[in-house]
């Protein structure tokens, strides 16, 4: 019995392996895993150069030298954002306003200016965010703060989301139970902010969803094929008339389905992450996402964290699209139809935005798990009862239970196919 | 081992592929005859569990194949009209895929597909490409994946169609070969392909078992003559409208035609002995010319 659970093992091992052969043996297929290392290559590089430092020339330029003299500039502003800090940034911005290289009108004067401002330039964008209206942003906000008023910088964010809350217009979108959420998580924040230099994981967060987005509709290319093929090649009936053909078989296929995304997925994720960490610096993934671009999300979570839950939702999402892209290959035994679903999923919810009546849904659609940095700045709630959460963490359970559904569906679908 | 089909029907939408047949086969070769449309493939795909029978019942040893499922199909071995393979795997890689979907041990498979990359002549091309073999390898791919579980049930659906005649003529020597203490089923509408191996042959005509026997059987079960006689051209036409025309040789002044008929055709016709292909063409008419069915 025991040697018997091996050897099927053993079996079951050597199908997984000839179906992910089959998958990287067919000429498109190579195609699309070379495309797949240009996106890499493409988005790891426009990531890279999104960094730019401003010299104290007025010269700028990008990439990993950049990143380095911005470091050292934003990191002597690094620790907790209290009020004297507030304050040293608002003197400091000052200050260099009233400089003649600030004043002037030639632009390269301009930059010398703003090169000095560069090292503050994050606190002084939270400034922006606290001073501006909670649905507005003014760039030149932090130039009208006052010394005495900054120190409200963290209860201006609860205040302008409790006005904007009660707006016209905007009142009527949640129920009670919901705001109240909204404000108790704002509240909960851990504040003053932690700030240092964050870029390296800004960029990558930044230009994550494109990759995934990538990876989700090329790798779908890899794995519709694995079900339909059988037919196209008239390999179905040996296929199904062997002794494993309607069982062992056909989860040997799930398994090559699950091994490829799993691997592509990863290789280029972890690649693309090594890439921009390497050359912009990891410091910063203890910096709460408010204290850089993410200053009205009420998901109280560090860089780190909103990067792990990108890659571990985007994980989730191309997992939940490319099985029921295989769901619908095994189906409909046609690799083509396969392919368009993740362009459906990826880019329907994108033309439904337009529809007042969708705007509650659409922020529970597969889409949003590969765009998680997008998905933890937007207002989606689910309340159930006296129960309210963000969308992202039902995100994850939602579509990992529906692609656990998908398997057994894909399973029973394939193993009962006749010949046509 | 007693394969058993009971009362099998196979219908789609307004067609009755299979029409309520009933036989038993135990080991030997087993030839079915007839025309393309007769129903064989269908048949064949039921009894290989790819097709569900919309009435009737198929057992193996008395037991519903299709309730055996996967005990069932490990001691079978098919090779089906339209074989379909992998185009990127070599032969090797073929044979040890087809192996693990068998439930061969690994090192058994390996062993198993030596032997049968030597015994069906691929051994010298089993490092190339599915894809760069001649139709002739293909199909001895084909029949080497059939028999790599050693199938006591081999099932070959029109295994030579295709092949040019020494390689037809090797293939058929093959299965001969490999035919031992198995049941083989092998269908086709190639006459002289059943007549060298089939120690049984079932001639299938819309869905139905027509006739069943050995060659002489059949021969002998044919109700008409066949006659030899020679006429002028010119009236060669309308003795193929007036009677079944099994051969026509061309001669200086006229023709040689062999006639089937129940009715001596001209005053100096001769008797003839019939053959396979006379009954063939008896049981399936204009038919039986298709696709060079009476080769």
């Amino acid at each position: 019995m025991y040697f018997s659970i091996i050897l099927v093992k053993r079996l079951v091992k050597m199908m997984l392996l000839f179906e992910i052969k089959k998958v990287l043996s067919k000429p498109v297929n190579k195609i699309a895993l070379l495309i797949l290392a240009i996106t890499l290559a493409v988005v790891s590089y426009f990531a890279v150069i999104s960094v730019s430092y401003t010299d104290e020339n007025g010269s700028s330029f990008s990439g990993p030298a950049a990143a380095v003299r911005l470091r050292e500039e934003k990191n002597k502003w690094a620790g907790r954002v209290t009020e004297d800090v507030l304050k040293k940034v608002l003197q400091e911005n000052s200050r260099i306003n009233q400089s003649p290289e600030y004043l002037s009108t030639d632009v390269t004067q301009n930059n010398i200016a703003y090169s000095e401002k560069q090292g503050f330039s994050d606190i002084r964008e939270m400034i922006n965010f606290a001073f501006s209206d909670f649905q507005e942003y003014d760039y030149y906000r932090a130039d009208k703060v006052s010394e005495s008023e900054v120190g409200k910088l963290y209860e201006n964010r609860i205040e302008s989301l409790k006005t904007w809350l009660s707006s016209n217009g905007i009142s009527e979108r949640w129920s009670q139970a919901e705001k109240d959420y909204l404000i108790r998580q704002f509240d909960a924040l851990d504040t003053p902010l932690y700030y240092e230099y964050s870029d390296g994981w800004r960029s990558l967060l930044e230009y994550a969803p494109t990759l995934i987005m990538f990876t989700v509709l090329i790798a779908g290319f890899l794995v519709s094929g694995i079900f339909p093929g059988e037919f196209t090649l008239k390999a179905d009936s040996i296929y199904f008339s062997c002794r494993f053909g309607r069982d062992r078989a056909v989860r040997a296929k799930i398994g090559a389905g699950f091994v490829i995304v799993s691997a592509v997925y990863w290789i280029m994720i972890l690649g693309y992450s090594l890439v921009v960490l390497l050359s912009l610096g990891a410091g910063g993934g203890g910096c709460a996402i408010q204290a850089g671009r993410g200053w009205k999300s009420f998901y109280n979570i560090t860089c780190f964290q909103e990067y792990l839950l990108t890659i571990f939702g985007g994980y989730v999402g191309i997992l939940f699209v490319l099985g029921l892209a295989m769901l619908i290959s095994a189906k409909t035994r046609s690799a083509v139809f396969a392919v368009t679903i993740p362009f459906i999923i990826l880019f329907v919810p994108s033309i439904l935005t337009s529809m007042n009546i969708l705007t509650g849904v659409l922020g529970f659609f597969p889409d949003q798990l590969l765009q998680i940095p997008s998905a933890v700045s937007s207002y989606n709630l689910l309340e159930i009862g006296v129960f309210v959460t963000g969308a992202v963490p039902v995100l994850f359970v939602l579509y990992l239970i529906l692609y656990g559904a998908l398997l057994p569906v894909t399973y029973r679908l394939y193993r009962k196919s006749e010949l046509r | 081992m007693e394969l058993k089909i009971m009362n099998l029907t196979k219908q789609f939408a307004d067609l009755t592929a299979v029409d309520h047949i009933s036989l038993t086969m135990t080991e030997g070769v087993y030839g079915l005859l007839g025309v393309n449309g007769a129903g064989k493939t269908t048949l064949m795909r039921m009894l290989c569990t790819l097709l569900t029978p919309t009435e009737g019942k198929i057992t193996f040893n008395g037991k519903d194949i299709f309730l055996m499922d996967g005990d069932y199909r490990k001691i079978l071995g098919y090779l089906p009209q339209e074989f379909g393979f992998y185009p990127e795997f070599t032969v090797n890689d073929y044979l040890l895929y087809i192996a693990s979907l068998k439930g061969i041990r690994p090192a058994v498979a390996k062993k198993r597909v030596r032997e049968l990359t030597v015994k069906t002549g691929l051994s010298k091309v089993s490092g190339r490409k599915m894809k760069k073999l001649s139709g002739g390898m293909k199909r001895r791919a084909g029949i080497a994946q059939a028999m790599l579980n050693n199938p006591k049930i081999l099932i070959l659906d029109e295994p030579t169609a295709g092949l040019d005649p020494n390689e037809r003529i090797r293939f058929r020597n093959l299965i001969s070969e490999l035919s031992e203490d198995r049941l083989v089923l092998l269908s086709t509408h190639i006459v002289s392909d059943v007549e060298y191996i089939a120690n049984d042959i079932l001639l299938m005509k819309d869905g139905g078992i027509l006739h069943r026997g050995t060659a002489a059987d059949l021969i002998q079960s044919m109700p008409e003559t066949v006659w030899r006689c020679f006429v002028e051209k010119s009236k060669v036409s309308s003795f193929m409208k007036k009677y079944k025309v099994s051969n026509i040789r061309s001669e200086p002044y006229g023709a040689q035609l062999r006639i089937i008929s129940g009715e001596k055709p001209l005053p100096d016709a001769v008797e003839e002995e019939a053959s396979l292909e006379d009954v063939f063409l008896y049981y399936f008419g204009e038919k039986a010319g298709e696709n060079d069915a009476a080769i």
